[in-house]
């Protein structure tokens, strides 16, 4: 246990539900909560993981999902750049642009995520993680759900170290790990 | 019964008709078009959505329906719904390695050190999707006409070695070489700690003039000017210290005038020669 860290226990507003509002997207729902990440770390090589960076990487990359979930729903691509950098941005970008051009969304309900540290470099600069999230991904058409399916997906995803956060720089889903 | 039975059996018939499935391969390779059956007649709405993609058009049921090289580029999981017919899904694979992303760490180190350069790779197709199956990486340094080289096979995308630095200082060439893709970084080797340093003295019209042999670490490589130097002149008054810059390979440093003094010198954690300056020499 020493080794997991979730990011649900910091998770303590879940069921809390934030109002923005603004001239360019008024009355916007966001959730508040980020999704559930435990992060697993006794695997990384070849350099350890300190705790802290385990804590740090786990609310970042919960806080990545949360971030594209919103993005690809909403379709604002402005919602990525906290989170994302490099070719995870460039695509969840190009997503975006091709949804709005179709009146396309994405909506996620993310069930929780399982995520184990397979890279540390050596001088502490990226990470490399193999997520196995369980979801809930709908297509919409305006308000017609087209498509539904719950789906046990598996991601790669490549964190780097930013000024004083860490931001997804690869995420891909694979077959299988 | 046998009526309730019939209606029974054409409603879960009908029902899994709609919900067939279409008939999607397991995988395609990024860059690749696919083409499918949609079953039915006349016309319907399809919809694609994957990484990077987000589709719809409406398509001829009955014929062949195909979705462009160009829309299955990125890397990961498509699913595919056709109006009334069926939904499915498939994964786009990464393409052959095209590009490299080489972290060589650290820029600046000691010649004739273990395992002190690290150099990591990670893999990307020509697409920028990340080439995670094992993939062969060629590490090579080379630095005054010696090479080391190391292969190591990459696993989810990285693969990561430490090498030695060389011997003779210099500007390391550090190559990370995968198929056609190939990334240089420079790595300055230089020299390390001072091996052995060795002063000497001689009056001076104000004092004791100290000043070392070229400075060297134990491989031969001269220390680099700016390397600071510590003289120390002990006599029955006190103690003086100087901190000197090597600069052109040599320290040098002006130490009050004593009849009667010990001199050392020091550089970082190596402690040279020791002079005892006695009647003025």
């Amino acid at each position: 246990m020493k080794h997991a860290f979730s990011f649900a226990a910091f998770s303590v507003v879940a069921t809390s539900v934030l109002w923005l509002s603004s001239a360019r997207h008024p009355s916007i729902v966001l959730a508040a909560s980020t999704p559930s990440v435990t992060l697993v770390i006794r695997n990384a090589a070849p350099r350890q993981v300190e705790d802290q960076t385990q804590k740090a990487v786990a609310r970042d990359y919960a806080a990545a999902w949360q971030a594209m979930a919103d993005a690809i729903d909403q379709n604002r691509p402005d919602l990525l750049a906290a989170n994302f950098i490099g070719t995870a941005s460039d695509k969840l970008a190009e997503t975006i642009q091709q949804q709005s051009k179709t009146s396309l969304h994405r909506r996620y309900v993310d069930k929780g995520h399982k995520a184990q540290t397979v890279f540390y470099s050596t001088e502490g600069s990226a990470m490399e993680l193999h997520d196995t999230v369980q979801l809930q991904i709908e297509l919409l058409d305006g308000d017609k759900v087209v498509n539904s399916e719950d789906v046990t997906v598996r991601y790669v995803a490549l964190m780097t170290a930013a000024e004083n956060s860490w931001k997804v720089r690869v995420l891909q889903e694979v077959r299988q790990f | 019964m046998s009526v309730q039975f019939c209606v029974l059996a054409f409603l879960c018939f009908a029902a899994l008709a709609y919900a067939a499935d279409l008939h999607l391969p397991a995988t395609v390779t990024a860059g690749n078009a696919l083409t499918f059956a949609a079953p039915g007649n006349g016309d319907a709405t399809m919809y694609v959505s994957g990484p990077g993609t987000a589709i719809k058009r409406k398509v001829q049921l009955g014929r062949e329906v195909s979705i462009s090289g160009d829309e299955l580029k990125n890397a990961g999981r498509y699913t595919v719904a056709v109006d009334g017919v069926g939904s499915g899904s498939f994964f786009v694979t990464a393409a052959p390695v095209g590009s490299i992303a080489f972290l060589a760490r650290p820029s600046r180190v000691p010649a004739d050190t273990h395992d002190v350069i690290n150099g990591t790779a990670f893999l990307f197709d020509r697409y920028q999707n990340l080439v995670t199956s094992p993939q062969p990486i060629k590490f090579e340094l080379s630095v005054n006409g010696q090479t080391v080289t190391r292969t190591e096979m990459s696993k989810d995308g990285v693969a990561y070695t430490k090498l030695d630095s060389s011997k003779k200082e210099g500007a390391a060439q550090f190559v990370a070489s995968s198929g056609p893709a190939s990334v240089r970084r420079v790595v300055q080797e230089v020299a390390s700690d001072a091996c052995d340093i060795r002063m000497h003295a001689q009056p001076a019209q104000n004092g004791i003039l100290v000043q070392t042999d070229p400075v060297r670490d134990c491989a031969g490589n001269p220390v680099p000017d700016g390397t600071i130097v510590t003289f120390t002149s002990t006599d029955s008054i006190g103690r003086s210290t100087v901190d000197a810059r090597i600069k052109r390979g040599i320290a040098q440093a002006l130490l009050p005038a004593s009849n009667n003094a010990t001199i050392s010198i020091a550089s970082g954690v190596v402690v040279g020669n020791e002079i005892r300056w006695e009647g003025g020499r």
